[in-house]
């Protein structure tokens, strides 16, 4: 098993970077190696990376969430996992360290870890990050919800997502 | 011998096909040994046997590889869910769901001469089987008071029949309106509305007849009445059990869910009286695995149970669970979560606690050890999902059952992750969807308001008639007016007789059809047949191309677009005929907009957006690949019970108990059948070539009985009342069906199932269970008195 860490810092509240981390659809527009992403529940997000003409898709649980703290996630085949936390180091600044871990790699992961690439994505994808946050000044209010052991809690008694039919179905 | 009468039975199925039959098949009984694998090559080739002998090469092309693709045909033939858009096969069906989307798209036509040539009642002498294979209703078609014989009507006299019979009825609510589940969310909508604008709520469905004890009791215990898993969660969950479901011949797309889970590393537990092929291996057509391997093991644990033993099961699970933790504290039970999302947690366990461990293997029929070895399979899994079917929800206690199962899940926290959760598996197409838009006969206030809101009138309060009671009140002459859209409801509800005598005293009937069913022999005084658009045709409204849309089991509403001719050009959709028939009854439409309601679907779709809450911009959003995924509160953090948490239930049982000399039957339905049609008389996976009318007994019972392999015997149900209900002629079949326990093909045997006999709660009807006595034929009994075969 391998992890690496990034660390990346921003001239942004850590609210604002939270708040644009979490909107993880909106990935594909400053990373370069994200292709889609869909979020099927607010705990369960659907991705697509790639490189050059290479794709690979994966399904990952966020298994704690904490706002303007952190989430931490494991992808459900268990092949990796990783976490990104959010930390204030001023004001209106905020560092933001990712920690990805190759728990089972396949051969593909295996080459690109051991050659330094997957280092290299991650540090150019932060920088892209910080150019897309720090760009943007503030962000759109994010979902401020939690996530413990993989179990949503809700910040509203009501969230609009589950207004939805409820009566028995036979 | 047997290889010969197979060839024959077979021989026989391919003549059927060519033309249609002028006769009824009479083939001779074959068994052969249970299959112990599903699918695999010979699923391909009967699958287009099928398709090709139903209809031409083009139209077997078009509709099999439009199949469950995004913008093609919603495969009618169940309602598991579709891989994400770029996940799908070129291939996206299965074998049964082939035949059933040919047998819609067959060559062969009924016409007005067919009617000519048969009085309705030679024809409700015919079997399904035969019915069906006349092939597609043409024209609409009336059986006038006195008349023996369907003649032609044109659609303006033939909704004008129903429309003066409703006008003239003293109150709605001496009509009801049943819906089958391959009915579109937009036809389902407008029926709905259609029914509380004319005044009642009777709207009886046949989810009345196969998942009702599952609604009420994720309802009552979760807070919502469907399923919380998907696709993903069933391909990464650690542990899956199947209870009480066949899905090798049910839903055989599950099992390519299930392989999947199994690479991944999951383990399947399979709940079942009978081990069925599906259950143990799959040969996945699609894989070389499948085609030139040895497929993948499904089951890695069969439990062997007796029927209606799933609730001690669980129980004495739990049990065991609660045990564990008392032998290591926090290691077993996820009390953060019991703590913070659940209710009634010490009740439960107290209850759990004393239950008797001599019950439990009494009613499971299994020993302690299967069930502890089930409870170690549970302490090693993280993540665990519970599927089942109508083996759960058919019994007396179905409803308790599954609120057990619930309280299992919760026990670990098996609820609201990924990987977790509950699996109702249904079988029409969009059976759920239909719900979803309104088709109930308790709909609640919200719903109701929100219908009140939109269309300007106030609905009917009361609750109306589920299905059931729609027989009762028909046969007490409180309901006069039938009308189904879809279905073959006399085939698939329970107490056939009664449910027969019920029908015929109707004033008028009708029914939105595609084919000719035995609900169409079976009619009131005035019976319509009223033919509509299949699933697989081209739906042209004055408003340009429609489609439709429908709800899977998993809660994606996705549309469903026609690609075939349509049969005739007299047909009407069911939006169309549904629209029409409002329009003439109800004065002045009741200020709804019918017309453009038929012109233009996507005008439905918009006020379904306006009443459904979770519906929201749906004409957009449904028509983006893969459509819309309805989030389940469950997933979301809520619990919108009473409680504002998932509740834990204490559920008391009574064992079913068959006396000495009787057993407990089940109905089934074969491989080759779709509800309540069979396409012929085999059923490969279980070895039964050539007739329909068997009942598979385990060996030792039928020593114990005292009769024999192939005897022919009359299965008679005993049941509290003084009426005889008995299905006639069965050939006895050994099979390894649980002890006690033996199984026959449903629709036949719905003969068997008293109406009163009823799930608790649900009011569903319990095919499962039934305390039968089978009678060596030529010794029958007095009328009602149970006597065993073996005194005879």
């Amino acid at each position: 098993m391998t992890t690496i860490e990034e660390t990346v810092q921003l001239a942004v509240p850590v609210r604002t970077a939270y708040d644009q981390w979490t909107q993880f659809k909106t990935f594909p527009r400053f990373m370069t190696s994200v292709v889609k992403v869909e979020q099927v529940r607010p705990s369960i997000t659907h991705w697509t990376v790639g490189l050059g003409p290479a794709r690979h898709e994966f399904a990952t649980e966020i298994v704690e969430q904490q706002p303007d703290t952190c989430v931490e996630w494991r992808s459900l085949d268990g092949r990796h996992r990783g976490e990104v936390t959010f930390h204030e180091t001023a004001p209106d600044r905020a560092a933001v360290t990712v920690r990805l871990q190759v728990v089972r790699p396949n051969v593909v992961v295996f080459l690109a870890d051991a050659s330094g690439l997957v280092r290299r994505v991650l540090r150019s994808e932060l920088a892209h990050f910080k150019e897309f946050v720090e760009g943007l000044g503030e962000g759109n209010p994010g979902w401020r919800g939690t996530i413990r052991n993989g179990r949503v809690r809700p910040v509203e008694s009501e969230p609009p997502r589950s207004h939805v039919p409820r009566w028995p179905v036979g | 011998m047997a290889r010969g009468l197979i060839r024959a039975a077979r021989k026989r199925e391919m003549s059927l096909m060519h033309r249609p039959p002028g006769e009824e098949p009479q083939d001779e009984l074959a068994v052969t040994p249970p299959k112990t694998w599903a699918a695999g090559v010979p699923a391909v080739t009967h699958a287009l046997e099928y398709s090709l002998e139903e209809t031409s090469v083009r139209r077997t092309g078009v509709t099999l590889l439009n199949m469950n693709q995004v913008g093609g045909i919603d495969c009618p033939g169940c309602a598991w869910a579709d891989p994400s858009p770029g996940h799908r096969h070129l291939n996206e069906y299965c074998e049964n769901g082939a035949k059933h989307i040919n047998d819609e798209a067959t060559s062969r036509r009924i016409t007005a001469d067919f009617f000519r040539g048969h009085s309705v009642s030679e024809l409700a002498e015919r079997s399904d089987l035969w019915l069906n294979q006349q092939g597609r209703l043409t024209e609409p078609m009336v059986k006038r008071p006195g008349s023996d014989h369907y003649e032609p009507v044109n659609w303006h006299d033939a909704l004008g029949l129903i429309s003066d019979e409703l006008r003239s009825l003293d109150s709605p609510d001496e009509a009801v309106f049943y819906t089958s589940g391959r009915v579109s969310n937009e036809a389902a909508f407008v029926l709905q509305l259609f029914a509380r604008a004319y005044g009642t709520n009777n709207l009886p469905d046949c989810s009345n007849m196969c998942h009702e004890s599952s609604g009420f009791a994720l309802h009552e215990t979760l807070g919502t009445g469907k399923g919380t898993v998907s696709l993903e969660d069933l391909h990464h969950a650690d542990l899956i059990f199947l209870v009480g479901q066949n899905p090798g011949t049910n839903h055989p797309r599950q099992l390519s869910a299930l392989e999947q889970a199994k690479l991944n590393g999951a383990r399947v537990i399979a709940v079942n009286t009978l081990p069925e092929a599906g259950l143990l291996r799959f040969k996945n057509p699609q894989k070389a695995r499948g085609v030139i391997g040895r497929g993948v093991q499904i089951a890695d644990r069969f439990l062997h149970i007796r029927s209606g033993g799933d609730l001690a099961l669980f129980q004495g699970l739990n049990r065991l669970l609660l045990e564990s933790e008392d032998a290591r504290p926090g290691a077993v039970l996820d009390h953060d979560f019991i703590a913070s999302h659940t209710s009634g947690f010490e009740e439960f366990a107290r209850h759990a606690r004393s239950i008797a461990w001599e019950d439990v293997l009494r009613a499971t029929g299994l020993a302690r050890a299967d069930i502890e070895r089930v409870r170690d399979d549970v302490l090693r899994s993280k993540r665990v999902v519970v599927c089942w079917a109508m083996g759960v929800t058919q019994h007396k206690h179905g409803v308790p059952t599954i609120r057990e199962i619930v309280n299992f899940l919760l026990l670990r926290g098996n609820l609201g992750r990924a990987g977790a959760g509950a699996c109702p598996v249904r079988g029409h197409s969009n059976v759920q969807g239909d719900r979803t838009m309104g088709i109930w006969e308790q709909m609640p206030d919200s719903f109701l308001d929100a219908l009140r809101d939109e269309f300007g009138f106030d609905p009917p309060r009361d609750h109306g008639l589920d299905s059931v009671n729609a027989i009762r009140a028909m046969h007490e002459g409180r309901v006069k007016v039938f009308l189904g859209v879809a279905g073959n409801f006399v085939m698939a509800a329970p107490d056939t007789d009664f449910t027969e005598e019920a029908v015929r005293r109707c004033r008028l009937t009708a029914h939105i059809s595609t084919k000719l069913n035995r609900s169409h022999t079976v009619c009131g005084e005035t019976a319509l047949i009223l033919p509509t658009l299949g699933r697989t045709e081209v739906d042209v409204q004055s408003g340009g191309e429609q489609f439709v849309t429908v709800e899977n089991s998993m809660s994606e509403v996705h549309t469903s677009r026609g690609r075939l001719q349509p049969a005739s050009r007299l047909l009407l959709s069911e939006v169309a005929i549904l629209c029409r028939l409002a329009r003439r009854t109800l004065d002045g439409g009741a200020g709804i907009p019918w017309a453009r309601f038929e012109a233009d679907y996507g005008t439905v779709r918009d006020r379904i957006a306006n009443v459904v809450p979770g519906f929201h911009d749906f004409n957009r959003r449904v028509t983006r690949p893969g459509g819309i995924s309805l989030p389940n509160p469950v997933n979301e953090g809520i619990y919108g019970t009473s409680t504002g948490r998932a509740r834990f239930t204490c559920n008391d049982w009574e064992m079913p108990q068959a006396p000495e000399g009787h057993l407990l039957l089940q109905t089934l339905r074969s491989h080759d059948q779709w509800n309540t049609i069979p396409y012929t008389n085999n059923d490969r996976y279980r070895g039964i070539h050539g007739s329909r009318k068997v009942v598979l007994v385990n060996p030792e019972d039928i020593m114990e009985l005292g009769l024999s392999e192939g005897q022919s015997v009359d299965l008679v149900s005993v049941w509290t009342d003084e009426t005889e209900r008995r299905a006639e002629g069965f050939q006895v079949v050994p099979y390894p069906t649980s002890r006690g326990c033996a199984a026959a093909y449903y629709p036949e045997t719905q003969v068997l199932v008293p109406l009163d006999s009823v799930a608790d709660i649900s009011n569903q009807p319990t095919s499962k269970g039934l305390v039968v006595r089978l009678e060596a034929v030529g010794v029958r009994s007095s009328a009602g008195r149970p006597v065993p075969a073996t005194d005879g």
